[in-house]
């Protein structure tokens, strides 16, 4: 059995977004939507953290700051972009800084559009990404026998 | 007999050899020959006076007419020594208290001393084999460490400076001679000149560097102490003329039958012990010893000088079981000092300072262990003089080599000392270790001081004991935190310490190993027996069984941190520094400006809370009231007759 | 004959007191959450939460943190299993301070400006709990006449008719030490607080996992410390102790839900005052009358 799908922590790291998604992001964890009914954890932590929830485009400021936060995470882990903007850049994707969607930083596992998007939208982009979570683990759980071998 | 009047004397002989010697590849053989026959001549005395101890008091029949002159003329001689520099510096204080003290001395010494035989000069039991192996073993490891640290030591004075070398090597002999002076002398007279001596060469060793603040606090030490000797002298006296005897061991058999009188001397003893043990109000002229080179105050905290005043006081452990007035006092003043210095030590990063507020507490565990003065605190005094004398001597010879490399001796700057210094953070962490947690010795000695205290029903001194230890864990465990740290891989500094330095810190750290782990054997061997010989009954302990699951405890610790530490390879990340780190192991981040800030992280040291300002004065008037009642009620209790004071 | 049924203690706690831990800390979750009007994760969530950590890539901010989280482990076993095997209060004490030690020294090797943070509270924590705790011993000592826990066995009546002053000492320090809101400064399970994840901020995976079943074995020593106020010669004294332990515990999930962080100048005084009061009345009373 794959534990990682059953206990999913997220980290939320805010891009540039209008903070509309955020609120959103938050209120999916919030007693309405009870995130944790699925062992959804928010760590604020990215050592922590299993699935990486981004809100907002990439810009040049925030590009390395989201490439650190990815890189600290432990293997195995999923991306999920948060809103259109995460997706792609949304309205603001021809702004002179604006570079576009978190893909344009870092592997994104499952896209979550919407303005803002929808905590049911989340919860559903959380459960695939709780999916591809389960593939990466049975990949490095291989990898680890292999090494061993 | 013969060992210990070798112990005496060899000590002695070394040092006239090493005042008279310039060259330092003479010197280097004299104090590493002399030091390895002292260590192994103490552990040859130990080891053939076992059997003939047999958990008795061993009494020499041994009385010269002659060795009582020489010990007028050194009181004289010191005396003298102090004078000049009081004149020579002009201070008046110093000055006035050795004239004093001279007067007293000789007073006691023409008047009464020689109408009062001691046959049975010397002796020795449990307790002074405990001391010899201290002085003999650890004073010769800081004697021999020395050699590396005062070769530093010379090239960071400034140029042409005179080199005073085998003046210093000399007074740290003269020093083991005086101790062992003290731990075996019955006769009181001679005992009290060995304490005399072990003040003014200290005070000489304090002053070493000659600079305005070694003067100042040299003189602070020979005022306070020469004040404790002052009260030695007031104690003879007053033993002569109520109970009649100058013999150490005689007072404490009448002190134990509450013989009137013995109350008044078991005081003025109590007094000087305190001094001497650098118990508040007097804690400041140990701390003032800091300027002294680092093998002094190692010498000075560990094994001789404060511990003569411990000495003292456990010896006298039976007299205050009986005698409330002296047992409040010393009992009180050790313990307000222990919560008192354990406060101040939390706000101090100056890592001596740290060590030097640590031996003052230690110490007052150790005086407040004497004062309730049953088998069981009597038991856990001995292994606090032991343990404390160890890990003490380690940490402060660290510290010294750590100062030579890194340039200070700020805890703060002792950062990532774990990378820069490897070995030696290991050994330093050790020590650490050693004075504060289970299953060390310390702490397990810490727990049977608890125990008599709850048994004799001390409220005071469990409630003391209580918040003392949390502030312990608390100013030792964030030095340990500092020297813990670890990142990248800076350069190691600590290729050119001394071999003599080194050979020293292992002796050491192996020593407060093993004491650990065989911590139930030594108590079979020699404390139990000593307690047993002082009480006659052992009184209840911590179950051996206990002993050695705390045994079992220190070698896996030990393991761990020499050799578990490091060998596991797993990939190695960054730390956190929220998404912007510029260079993780310098702890660099993107500042919102775009700019390069270092993030810094200081420890606690909780200025408002435990300032020296807001916590000193209270520990030392609480001290000097707790001293003066004592002193106004013994008098009060002789003077009238009260049988309760007496 | 101690030494080995300490072992045998050891090793029991070692199995038992993860899987209890375990639980405990899976019915925390429900009634937390219950409490703030969710329904809460599986009973076997904090379970799931270790495996998956396990299960993780193990990485280290350097060689030696994992060494020490593994020391903080064992010794929290030993401290147990001295316990529990009925063997020395004080021991026990002594030994849980060492494994504290160990979590300190581990956080601090880290040198993440978050974790030193942490590391320095958490120090704290230890030492506005310590006289508390000293106490707690010292009146279980003078009320059954021995450090041993069964000696608890023999007495006529739980020490509690005479400790319950410290007992009430206790309870405020044990929101401390089982790191529960107001006072959990140096890490806490509630998310974002303001330095990261504090202690444990650099740890991550299987050590992360460990450090998990070591709060659970310390969960449990702590609650054996409350029950053992309510424990003599009856053999259905335990079932009281354990009715009081849910109590205590529902209380302290309780106190956990509704109060916000203090600062750390409240946390230290309040201890202390606390220790002085309950500890120090107390045990002048036991002492003296």
């Amino acid at each position: 059995m794959a534990f990682a799908s059953k206990s999913p922590w997220v980290i939320h790291y805010d891009g540039s977004s209008c903070n509309g998604c955020d609120i959103e992001v938050l209120a999916t964890l919030c007693p309405g939507f009870d995130g944790e009914r699925f062992g959804v954890i928010n760590t604020g932590n990215p050592k922590h953290a299993d699935i990486f929830l981004v809100t907002g485009s990439i810009n040049e400021q925030n590009i390395e700051v989201v490439r650190q936060i990815y890189d600290q995470m432990v293997e195995p882990k999923v991306v999920v972009a948060c809103g259109i903007c995460a997706c792609t850049g949304g309205i603001f994707h021809d702004c002179y800084n604006v570079l576009g969607g978190v893909d344009k930083a870092i592997p994104v596992d499952v896209y979550a559009p919407g303005c803002a998007v929808r905590p049911e939208a989340l919860i559903d982009a959380i459960v695939k990404g709780i999916a591809v979570l389960d593939e990466k683990s049975a990949a490095l759980e291989k990898k680890k026998k292999e090494g061993v071998a | 007999m013969a060992f210990i009047a070798f112990l005496i004397i060899f000590p002695l002989v070394a040092a006239a050899a090493l005042a008279l010697v310039r060259a330092e590849s003479a010197r280097r053989i004299i104090v590493l020959g002399a030091g390895a026959i002292i260590g192994i001549a103490s552990i040859a005395f130990i080891v053939t006076a076992l059997p003939a101890y047999g958990g008795k008091i061993v009494l020499i029949a041994f009385d010269s007419e002659i060795i009582d002159h020489i010990g007028t003329g050194i009181t004289i001689l010191i005396a003298v020594v102090v004078l000049y520099f009081a004149w020579r510096y002009k201070n008046f204080w110093a000055g006035i208290i050795a004239t004093i003290q001279v007067v007293l001395a000789l007073v006691v010494e023409t008047l009464f001393a020689h109408q009062l035989d001691v046959p049975y000069g010397l002796y020795f039991d449990g307790l002074s084999l405990l001391m010899t192996f201290i002085i003999g073993v650890i004073g010769s490891a800081i004697c021999i460490y020395a050699l590396g640290y005062m070769e530093d030591f010379q090239k960071h004075e400034p140029e042409g400076a005179r080199d005073r070398r085998p003046f210093f090597f000399a007074l740290m002999f003269v020093f083991l001679s005086a101790m062992y002076v003290i731990v075996f002398s019955n006769n009181l007279i001679w005992l009290f000149t060995g304490w005399e001596v072990t003040t003014v060469c200290s005070f000489l060793l304090i002053g070493y560097t000659r600079t305005e603040e070694a003067i100042r606090n040299a003189f602070r030490q020979i005022i306070m102490n020469m004040a404790g000797g002052i009260g030695f002298a007031i104690a003879i006296y007053c033993c002569t003329a109520w109970l009649h005897t100058v013999s150490l061991y005689e007072f404490i058999a009448y002190g134990s039958m509450a013989a009137p009188g013995a109350a008044l001397v078991a005081v003025f003893l109590g007094f000087a012990g305190i001094t001497k043990a650098a118990q508040m109000p007097f804690q400041t002229w140990l701390l003032g010893a800091m300027v002294a080179p680092t093998p002094t105050s190692a010498l000075l905290h560990s094994s001789t000088m404060v511990k003569a005043g411990v000495f003292l006081l456990v010896k006298l452990a039976p007299v205050f079981a009986v005698c409330e007035v002296p047992s409040i006092m010393v009992m009180l003043v050790g313990g307000i000092t222990f919560m008192m210095c354990s406060f101040l030590a939390i706000s101090q990063s100056n890592g001596k300072r740290v060590l030097a507020y640590s031996t003052i507490a230690n110490l007052g565990l150790i005086t407040a262990c004497a004062g309730v003065g049953t088998p069981e605190a009597v038991w856990a005094a001995c292994f606090l003089i032991l343990f404390h004398a160890l890990a003490k001597s380690l940490l402060f010879m660290c510290v010294g080599t750590a100062e030579h490399h890194i340039g200070s001796r700020d805890i703060e700057d002792m950062d990532l000392l774990f990378d820069r210094m490897p070995r030696l953070a290991r050994f330093m962490m050790l020590g650490i270790m050693g004075m504060f947690i289970a299953p060390f010795g310390m702490l397990i000695a810490k727990w049977a001081t608890l125990v008599s205290f709850v048994d004799t029903g001390e409220v005071a001194l469990i409630i003391i004991l209580a918040f003392g230890s949390a502030a312990t864990f608390m100013f030792w465990a964030k030095w340990l935190g500092k020297l813990a740290g670890i990142a990248g891989s800076p350069e190691n500094v600590e290729l050119d310490v001394h071999k003599t330095e080194w050979g020293a810190l292992l002796l050491t750290a192996v020593l407060t190993v093993a004491a650990c782990v065989l911590l139930p054997l030594l108590s079979y061997v020699i404390v139990e027996p000593y307690v047993v010989s002082v009480y006659g009954v052992l009184g209840q302990d911590i179950a051996s069984d206990n002993l050695w699951i705390a045994s079992i405890c220190v070698i896996f610790v030990v393991v761990v941190l020499f050799g578990g530490i490091g060998s596991k390879k797993t990939r190695r990340v960054s730390v956190y520094l929220a998404g912007v780190g510029d260079n993780h192991d310098e702890r660099t981040f993107r500042n919102s400006l775009s700019g390069i800030t270092t993030a810094t992280a200081r420890n606690w040291y909780m200025e408002d809370f435990f300032g020296e300002a807001r916590v000193a004065p209270i520990g030392v008037w609480a001290s000097v009231l707790v001293m003066v009642v004592a002193v106004i009620l013994a008098f009060v209790g002789v003077g009238f007759g009260v049988p309760v004071l007496m | 004959m101690t030494l080995l049924y300490t072992l045998i203690g050891c090793i029991v706690f070692a199995i038992v007191a993860p899987l209890v831990g375990c639980l405990i800390a899976g019915v925390d979750r429900i009634i937390s959450a219950r409490m703030q009007g969710r329904v809460g994760p599986p009973l076997l969530q904090p379970y799931y939460d270790v495996r998956k950590l396990l299960a993780k890539e193990n990485v280290s901010v350097n060689s030696v943190e994992n060494t020490y989280i593994v020391c903080a482990l064992v010794f929290t076993i030993v401290a147990g299993g001295i316990f529990f095997s009925g063997g020395n209060l004080l021991m026990c004490v002594f030994v849980i301070t060492l494994a504290s030690m160990f979590f300190i020294i581990a956080a601090y090797s880290a040198r993440s400006p978050y974790a030193e943070v942490g590391a320095n509270r958490e120090t704290l924590q230890v030492m506005s709990y310590e006289p508390m705790v000293l106490f707690m011993a010292v009146g279980f000592y003078l009320g059954a006449q021995t450090f041993d826990i069964n000696g608890l066995f023999t007495l006529d009546v739980p020490i509690i008719a005479n400790t319950w002053l410290i007992f009430i000492g206790l309870l405020f320090v044990l929101t401390i030490k089982l790191r529960k809101s107001p006072f959990d400064l140096s890490m806490s399970h509630h998310a974002h607080q303001e330095i990261v994840r504090g202690v444990t901020t650099e740890m991550s995976g299987p050590t992360l996992a460990r450090v998990e079943i070591m709060h659970w074995c310390e969960n449990v020593l702590f609650l054996g410390w409350v029950g053992m106020f309510f424990v003599w010669g009856n053999p259905l004294s335990i079932l009281l102790a354990l009715a009081v332990i849910a109590v205590v515990y529902f209380l302290e999930i309780w106190i956990d839900n509704n109060f916000a962080r203090m600062k750390w100048q409240f946390m230290l005084k309040s201890a202390w005052i606390v220790a002085l009061v309950a500890g120090g009345v107390n045990i002048a009373f036991l002492v003296f009358l």
